[in-house]
């Protein structure tokens, strides 16, 4: 199909780069606002707005919060989808109990899996959860989006579309697509080392638009390779169920003797037993690690079969002083307290691994290596986005010339994916401050709500893009870049007064007070704001004719 | 830039189809003989897994990029599908030795 | 104290990042009219070189290895990014940095 090897590379990284990126401009963006999720979900909701809480008793808080869940109409709901059996009247036979916390946590998520009798699969349960304040035991209200943590980090997984896991699918092919391009860039990048730090913002839309996204691509390489790669692995289970359907007898074998190995029961044993003091066995947990020099936090802890004579309790530290996602897990008989098991160190593969997951997971504390990772985020966006910019402005005057509506599609496209998205955001945020606390009766949830808020924006900017586009097709710029640019520096600080308006939280308060997850928030939308609106002038200069370089003097520039 | 000497939309379809396709089956292959391979072998076997999905994941990006700058299409294909058929056969037969 | 290392670690990172492209005739003429010598551009480089060592090093005395390791790779991600950014709108910034050699008659 190619005369060499570099020329099929550039073709590659042009085709698939241009397809997946749009996909990509997604998975990079709210990947790099996931690793301050926490943070968002305290901006969303106001209530959580106070200090990360260590994990709370179990036997004087936990408990009896516990002992009083049960699973609502809509998990039954979700479980009766994969679970073909009739559901019991009552759910008191309980499979497992979780509580799981992080150091950025002021509240704490719990859950609860609840046996279904009548299902083949014995591991099969209907889930339910709850967030509850840990200072209080109070239950925060069901409809609460964390905007954060249950919306935009599965975004960046999964673009939240469940419909056969092919959400899934397609960002797994992107991350494939985007190690493809990592490496075909470096390939067609022949003066890699000499322009490593190049920056020509004064040059032609397309050399300048070229420059800076070989420089975001390259100082950054380690960065985006990583986290694609990381992120294949983290779901290897999903795009690669090996173990699961060729291999499934290997697994069997193994899953039996693993049980026999570690003592821990596969199954209830149908006789009740009492719950000893989970509380001690925290404290004997806490007592173990440090004498292995790791003292450390819990942070998850899960009950298994409890109130059965087989239940055990699993407790696990909280790894937040490496990037391995260890857990150091110990293992107690439920009605007792006796150790069952202290999880022995990490094999050399397994050490590789946690490192690999850790890595992008991340459960470590250290607040500059957090940002460090948002950079590198946003840089894979600007590479992302000057990509596209580039594909245009180097082919818009071809395609004006065969009349064909390539680059005003592939144009309103990129608009969509990057001023869009931006505006998406603000505007599930707007939503999140508009909306009122009890949504009237038979309206969607407010969470719903929020989420038809963006969308909804994300549509309109599309539109917008598209009905703007008709100068493209004359090889010219089109102005929804601007326009859009300008509604986001308009909007953005009407997202944070919003803030200060509906919770008092302003910037003078939460800075003053230290507060840093909703300052953060709002600082950084802040900054957005200003940015569209530098990026929004600059657009209209040009537009106007009085930054440009006259068309007779841009030069063809070619790729590499 | 890069523009593909004149060849059908169906030889493109069929490259990209071999790199997307043909990689998948042939590193899903590595994967289940790896496993098998090295469980066999004694290693434990959440670490086999783990080795044989992360060597596997790099190996779909080295044969994905093979399968563009590679020259003739139909050997692609072979070496891709016929690989991986192959691989996944040996590592059914490990596990039907070992199970 | 965990705090100044890796500010200290961040600015040898980007004045070590800062020498090395000041090893290239294009951004070395961003500051000075004339070429740098062989020496110079020797010198350059393990000023370069040795920077970016301290910095690992300071990084390695704030944290476990493993979190030091990607701390410094990030690192030097945001230092080339700032001192691209700096070539591109004020390249005289780096001026203090080769003060030490001779401007040539």
């Amino acid at each position: 199909m190619f005369q060499n090897f570099r020329l099929s590379m550039a073709w590659l990284h042009t085709w698939f780069g241009l397809v997946l990126g749009f996909v990509l401009m997604a998975v990079f963006f709210f990947g790099a606002l996931s690793v301050f999720d926490r943070e968002i979900d305290r901006w969303a909701i106001p209530e959580s707005r106070f200090e990360p809480q260590p994990m709370p008793s179990f036997d004087k808080m936990l408990r009896p919060i516990f002992e009083a869940m049960k699973p609502t109409k809509a998990d039954i709901e979700d479980a009766s989808a994969y679970i073909k059996a009739p559901m019991p009247e009552r759910f008191d036979t309980v499979n497992y109990w979780g509580a799981y916390t992080t150091h950025r946590d002021p509240v704490l998520g719990i859950y609860a899996g609840y046996a279904v009798p009548a299902a083949k699969d014995p591991d099969d349960a209907v889930w339910t959860d709850s967030t509850i304040d840990p200072r209080t035991g109070a239950a925060l209200p069901d409809d609460q989006l964390k905007i954060g943590s249950r919306f935009f980090y599965p975004l960046h997984y999964s673009l939240n579309f469940h419909w056969m896991d092919l959400g899934y699918w397609i960002v797994g092919i992107s991350s494939l697509v985007m190690l493809a391009a990592l490496v075909s860039g470096v390939v067609m990048h022949r003066k890699i080392f000499r322009e490593m730090f190049t920056f020509r913002p004064q040059k032609t839309t397309q050399r300048s638009s070229l420059d800076l996204h070989n420089l975001t691509g390259v100082v950054a390489l380690p960065f985006h390779f990583f986290f694609a790669f990381t992120g294949l692995v983290i779901f290897a289970g999903l795009y690669f169920p090996v173990s699961h359907t060729q291999m499934m007898p290997l697994h069997e074998q193994h899953e039996q003797s693993e049980a026999q190995e570690t003592g821990l029961p596969h199954e209830r044993a149908g006789v009740a037993a009492p719950l000893g003091s989970v509380d001690a066995m925290v404290a004997e947990a806490q007592r173990r690690w440090a004498a292995r020099g790791m003292a450390g936090e819990v942070g998850a802890l899960g009950l298994r079969f409890p109130g059965d004579a087989n239940g055990y309790v699993s407790i696990y530290r909280s790894g937040t002083d490496r990037i391995a996602l260890t857990g150091e897990g110990i293992h107690f008989k439920a009605s007792t307290g006796e150790v069952l098991r202290e999880e022995p160190p990490s094999t050399t593969v397994e050490s590789v691994n946690e490192f690999l997951t850790g890595l992008h997971l991340q459960h470590f504390r250290h607040w500059m290596l957090r940002w460090l990772y948002v950079l590198g985020g946003l840089a894979g966006c600007v590479c992302i986005a000057t990509g596209f910019i580039f594909f245009v402005e180097k082919r818009k005057r071809q395609y004006a010339k065969q009349n064909s509506q390539m680059g005003r599609v592939a144009d309103a496209l990129a608009i969509t994916t990057v001023t869009g998205m931006l505006l998406s955001t603000l505007g599930i945020l707007i939503a999140n401050r508009l909306i009122p606390v009890s949504v009237p009766e038979g309206w969607p949830g407010r969470g719903d709500l929020e989420k038809y808020a963006f969308w909804g924006t994300w549509v309109l900017a599309m539109l917008h893009a598209f009905v703007r586009s008709g100068p493209v097709a004359r090889a010219q710029l089109n102005p929804a870049w601007r326009e859009q640019c300008f509604a986001l520096a308009f909007l953005a600080p009407v997202t944070v007064l919003l803030n200060w308006m509906t919770t008092g939280d302003h910037l003078v308060k939460t800075l003053g007070q230290g507060y840093w997850p909703v300052a953060g928030v709002d600082l950084s939308i802040l900054v957005l704001g200003t940015l569209a609106l530098v990026a929004g002038l600059h657009l209209r200069r040009k537009e106007r004719g009085l930054d440009s370089v006259p068309a007779h003097l841009e030069t063809e520039v070619t790729s590499g | 830039m890069a523009t593909a000497s004149s060849v059908s939309t169906r030889h493109v379809v069929s490259r990209i189809a071999a790199a997307l396709l043909g990689g998948y089956v042939f590193t899903w292959g590595f994967i289940a003989l790896s496993l098998a391979g090295l469980y066999g072998l004694g290693m434990r076997f959440h670490d086999a897994e783990a080795l044989a999905n992360i060597i596997g994941f790099l190996l779909y990006l080295v044969v994905f990029l093979w399968a563009f700058g590679a020259g003739r299409l139909n050997r692609v294909w072979l070496v891709l599908v016929g690989g991986g058929l192959l691989m996944a056969g040996t590592g059914a037969l490990i596990q039907s030795l070992l199970v | 104290m965990a705090n100044l290392l890796l500010a200290v670690a961040a600015i040898t990172c980007i004045c070590g990042l800062a020498w090395l492209a000041l090893a290239m005739d294009v951004h070395w003429k961003q500051i000075r009219k004339d070429n740098p010598s062989a020496t110079t551009v020797r010198t350059l480089r393990w000023l370069g070189s040795l920077s970016l060592f301290t910095s690992l090093v300071l990084c390695l005395i704030v944290d476990h290895a493993s979190m030091a390791s990607l701390v410094w790779v990030m690192l030097l991600a945001g230092s080339a990014l700032t001192v691209a950014f700096t070539f591109t709108w004020r390249p005289r910034l780096f001026a203090f940095l080769i003060v030490w050699s001779r401007v040539a008659g």
